[in-house]
């Protein structure tokens, strides 16, 4: 008679990251995030065609300059309410219903579950920020755009613009955790509306206080009286903000780690 | 009910809405004219233009959005739902109080507002004379359009548990009413509270399809849309109320 033996593992109870990423995800359908983030791409693109048009000169003619200044003005003005809604939705369900003390007692920190929503939320946000600049660049072409499409300007501008986007979302997310009442993150969402529109008269150094005045300093194009001129986008700001970002964000959500809830 | 419905806004930051925003929103008026380098050419009109009205276009419909989110929060925290799904309280005071505080608070941020315009305009523009009685008729008018704003927004506020969705229904509503009144379809003011209360805020403004001068026909369409759409979206809200039922988690 042999005798069996059974070796004894060490069990994990904690969900790994695709775990916790795809319960994000879960949580993200259910509350119909993938709806609010086409929301944000339908308001950019409204807006981009609304300034587009209202621009456009009376003899039909189009320059390719003219909807990357709308675009220029649409990203701002259409995304720090949907980025604020994204955020407080994703989070204001771990007030509502104990999530955080449920998350803590399987092993996940607050911390760690405000990183995993931002993964899920960062990726829906590109998704529908640069899917409305690509849908704007084809409806350029398909308006029959006078002059050439500047291809590196706009992919440029388009990917800054989602960098700014997803350094605010990272702000919102973070406030809508640490303060339970989601009037202060939907009303940041709002000031911030604000703070973007009113950006571009502020002085560049302004501009630099506020990850919202960031989406001002990456403007692709503007009017220059009648005219619509290109501009430079400042990408060094723009990496300087999501390096100081991505460490503000680990700093940040460590400390949600090491809080009580 | 209406003290009741008070009390609980206690320490919910109600003022952050009430009084910051319509601020907030006076001081980009500022900054704007600051920007345009031509200043004030036309006075008060264009001082109005640019504060009033622009509070008009998403500000105000936001600002009704949040404080209804924030009159309705303690319903949707805790077992308070089946307290008050279990109460003795008819289901019509229920409403008729939650949107009376809606709107008490909406048209208590447009007097800031007004009050605002009116500071800006005389001491730190320096501006001739008083803001224009016009101004004054707008504003109480616009005081009166935002009911129906607030008895559907917090019907929305009152159906869904998240603060946030009923502030971005709010966004989208007031996006629809900026086209449809640039558009100028007028008429949106009879079916759409968010287009009612832009419509308001635009009255002999000369702006986005108005005529620019302050008529009979303007005010009165306005006043008509507001009794009609704020009965009707608080009927409505009673009906949907009364068949809500004590929900679980």
């Amino acid at each position: 008679m042999t005798t069996e033996t059974r070796s004894v593992h060490s069990v994990r109870l904690e969900p790994g990251a695709a775990t916790l990423l795809r319960n994000e995800i879960a949580k993200c359908r259910h509350l119909r995030i993938g709806l609010v983030t086409a929301l944000l791409a339908v308001g950019i693109v409204g807006l981009t065609l609304v300034g587009t048009l209202a621009g456009a000169s009376t003899d039909g003619d189009l320059t390719a300059a003219l909807p990357l200044a709308g675009l220029s003005l649409a990203v701002p003005v259409a995304s720090p309410v949907i980025l604020a809604i994204l955020a407080s939705r994703a989070v204001d369900i771990e007030h509502q219903g104990g999530g955080w003390l449920l998350g803590r007692t399987t092993g996940v920190a607050p911390g760690r579950l405000c990183r995993a929503k931002l993964g899920v939320l960062a990726a829906a946000v590109a998704v529908g920020t640069g899917g409305a600049s690509v849908v704007v660049a084809l409806l350029t072409r398909a308006l029959g755009a006078t002059g050439p499409v500047p291809v590196s300007l706009w992919l440029g501008y388009t990917v800054a613009a989602i960098v700014v986007s997803l350094v605010v979302l990272a702000v919102q997310v973070l406030i809508s955790a640490r303060i339970d009442n989601q009037l202060i993150p939907l009303g940041v969402g709002i000031v911030g509306t604000v703070v973007a529109i009113a950006a571009s008269a502020f002085p560049s150094w302004a501009a630099h206080l506020t990850p919202w005045g960031y989406w001002s300093l990456i403007a692709a194009a503007d009017y220059a009286g009648e005219s619509v001129v290109t501009l430079q986008p400042s990408y060094v700001s723009v990496v300087a903000l999501a390096l100081l970002a991505t460490a503000g964000v680990v700093v940040a959500t460590r400390r949600l780690d090491r809080q009580e809830v | 009910m209406l003290s009741a419905e008070v009390l609980k806004l206690k320490r919910s930051q109600v003022w952050a809405v009430v009084v910051v925003l319509p601020l907030v929103m006076s001081a980009l008026g500022v900054v704007n004219t600051a920007a345009s380098g031509t200043g004030l050419a036309e006075g008060w009109d264009t001082l109005w233009l640019r504060t009033a009205v622009f509070f008009g276009l998403f500000p105000l419909a936001l600002g009704v959005a949040v404080l209804a989110s924030l009159v309705w929060r303690p319903e949707h925290r805790g077992g308070n739902w089946t307290a008050l799904m279990s109460g003795p309280v008819s289901s019509a005071r229920i409403v008729v109080a939650k949107t009376a505080v809606v709107a008490g608070l909406g048209i208590a941020m447009l007097a800031v507002q007004l009050a605002a315009v009116w500071v800006l305009g005389a001491a730190f523009f320096g501006l001739d004379g008083a803001l224009p009685p016009r101004y004054l008729v707008v504003a109480a008018v616009t005081a009166a359009a935002v009911i129906p704003l607030a008895a559907l927004q917090s019907l929305l506020s009152m159906v869904m548990r998240s603060f946030a969705a009923p502030i971005g229904v709010a966004l989208v509503g007031a996006g629809l009413a900026v086209v449809l009144m640039t558009a100028k379809v007028h008429a949106a003011i009879a079916v759409l509270p968010y287009a009612l209360a832009t419509r308001a805020g635009q009255l002999a403004s000369g702006a986005f399809g108005d005529s620019g001068a302050l008529t009979a026909g303007s005010v009165a369409a306005v006043l008509v849309a507001t009794v009609v759409l704020g009965g009707v979206v608080t009927a409505i809200a009673v009906r949907v109320l009364d068949r809500r039922d004590v929900v679980t988690a």
